[in-house]
């Protein structure tokens, strides 16, 4: 059984026979008072979300046995996402929901890890890092040497990151699929 | 990589950024407290006996110290020596804490007052605060935003429909503040919460009232808790009485024990002066202002996991 100092975004645990996933957690702890984790919770299988507050200490589940399989992205139809396996050829189906934040990341052909939960397909995890195209953002100003300033820029999946005045149109960075975040140019 | 390209990296000048916003508000608070005649103090960081709080946790430092879990009892054995007025700014150490809101290291102001309640340090506390954002921010706090005042009974009897001082329950309470109440204050800018249940007074002088409930406020930013004050106990029997229910409420929750200060309790039992005492997070009074989510947005050391 795990408690409370197991809880981190992504863990995977069952409750009362269900898999979970935590979409969220947070450490609060009211002055002169005891601690808390605040967690947001996604049902693997039928992708309802709960909120529960945990004391810390307190026991949450048990460890989720998931299975991995690493998986290429083939194409998305009409919000089904068909991922298939490079050596056995065969292919399974995600919704957006079970795809979650994924989608913000997720190009085709990319390789991804798919998770099963007693042989069903329930959600994928990204690389860590993925290389992504800029397709809109503000021309860079030549002389503007403000160091540390950003600006929005449209990647090809049509999320929107923040990055150095440097990047260019048409360029390609490394993308933090854990944070959302902006890490470097893609050398050409 | 080239020391110069490194140096202008997004990351280095968002850092060099943060050390003058830093040096901003730790000049404004500097000032706040010289202009009304405070003395700076140092207190020692390695100490004996890390405060007997229910449910604060201390680093320990070697086999029989431990790191400061709060300057609270060698700022008062200063009040009791006869400091009228003293305040620092120091580092505090509480072990098991991190998360948005908290980190094991964080800086503390702290400061002492003799001849003054609680009453008279939330206008202290609101002066240093419209003060400091005023210094510092490039919109400041507006003064016609006020300072809400509202105390935790009728906080709970509003949006949670019971209060804790008529009928005591620790699991109930803290449960309904982190559900309810704390998403609640989340939309009042500025409000200072007073009147805890004795239960909570830690070391603070009970209301001369009613014994439910100790005089005792916190001010909240946004839903951010920014600081913990009191009008400070000064009955040394009390202080062994508070001090042993710690002890025993510790023992029970299977927590590790800490010595009673002992040096401490002697200078109380001679004579420690009425005053008030506040305990600030400046980490979190920077996030507030800013409007940072995150401590480490405020930290010049971000990856530094502590």
């Amino acid at each position: 059984m795990l408690d409370t100092t197991a809880l981190r975004k992504n863990l995977k645990i069952i409750i009362d026979d269900d898999p979970w996933i935590v979409v969220d957690c947070q450490f609060v702890k009211p002055g002169k008072g005891q601690a808390f984790t605040r967690t947001r919770l996604k049902n693997l299988v039928s992708g309802q979300t709960m909120d529960k507050t945990y004391k810390s200490g307190e026991k949450i589940g048990e460890q989720a046995r998931i299975d991995e399989c690493s998986m290429v992205f083939l194409y998305e139809q009409g919000g089904v996402y068909t991922f298939m396996d490079n050596t056995t050829y065969e292919q399974v189906e995600l919704n957006a929901d079970q795809v979650g934040e994924a989608l913000n990341f997720m190009t085709e052909n990319m390789n991804v890890e798919v998770d099963f939960y007693n042989g069903t397909p329930i959600a994928i995890t990204l690389p860590n890092f993925v290389e992504l195209a800029i397709i809109d953002t503000e021309p860079a100003v030549r002389g503007d040497t403000v160091s540390g300033a950003t600006k929005p820029a449209e990647l090809s999946t049509g999320y929107s990151v923040n990055v150095p005045l440097f990047i260019n149109n048409g360029e390609a960075i490394v993308v933090d699929t854990r944070t959302g975040e902006y890490v470097e140019r893609v050398k050409k | 990589m080239n020391p110069a390209v490194a140096a202008t990296s997004a990351e280095a000048g968002r850092i060099r950024a943060l050390i003058e916003i830093r040096d901003r508000y730790l000049t404004a608070i500097r000032f706040f407290f010289h202009q009304r005649g405070y003395r700076e103090v140092i207190t020692p960081v390695l100490v004996h006996c890390p405060g007997l709080d229910r449910h604060i946790e201390a680093i320990a430092a070697g086999d029989r110290m431990f790191l400061a879990t709060s300057p609270e009892l060698h700022m008062k054995r200063l009040v009791c020596h006869g400091a009228r007025r003293i305040y620092q700014i120091t580092p505090a150490f509480r072990a098991d804490e991190l998360g948005p809101h908290h980190r094991a290291e964080f800086l503390m102001l702290e400061w002492y007052r003799a001849g003054i309640g609680y009453i008279e340090m939330m206008q202290e506390t609101e002066d240093l605060i419209r003060h400091v954002s005023a210094a510092c921010d490039r919109i400041p706090l507006c003064a016609d935003v006020p300072f809400q005042r509202l105390s935790v009974d009728k906080l709970y009897e509003e949006t949670a429909g019971w209060k804790p001082s008529v009928y005591w329950d620790e699991e109930r309470y803290f449960q309904d503040w982190v559900d309810i109440i704390e998403p609640y204050l989340q939309s009042i800018p500025a409000v200072i919460v007073y009147d805890f249940p004795a239960e909570l007074a830690a070391l603070s002088r009970l209301s001369p009232l009613t014994n439910r409930i100790c005089e005792r406020f916190e001010l909240f930013l946004n839903g951010l808790e920014i600081c913990n004050a009191y009008s400070e106990l000064t009955d040394p029997y009390e202080h062994h009485r508070r001090f042993e229910l710690s002890a025993r409420h510790r023992a029970s929750m299977g927590r590790p024990s800490y010595k009673k200060d002992e040096i401490f309790l002697k200078y109380v039992e001679q004579g420690m002066p009425e005053c008030a005492g506040n305990a600030l997070g400046i980490d979190r009074l920077i996030m507030a202002l800013t409007g940072a989510g995150h401590i480490k947005d405020v930290s010049l050391f971000p990856e530094d996991a502590g």
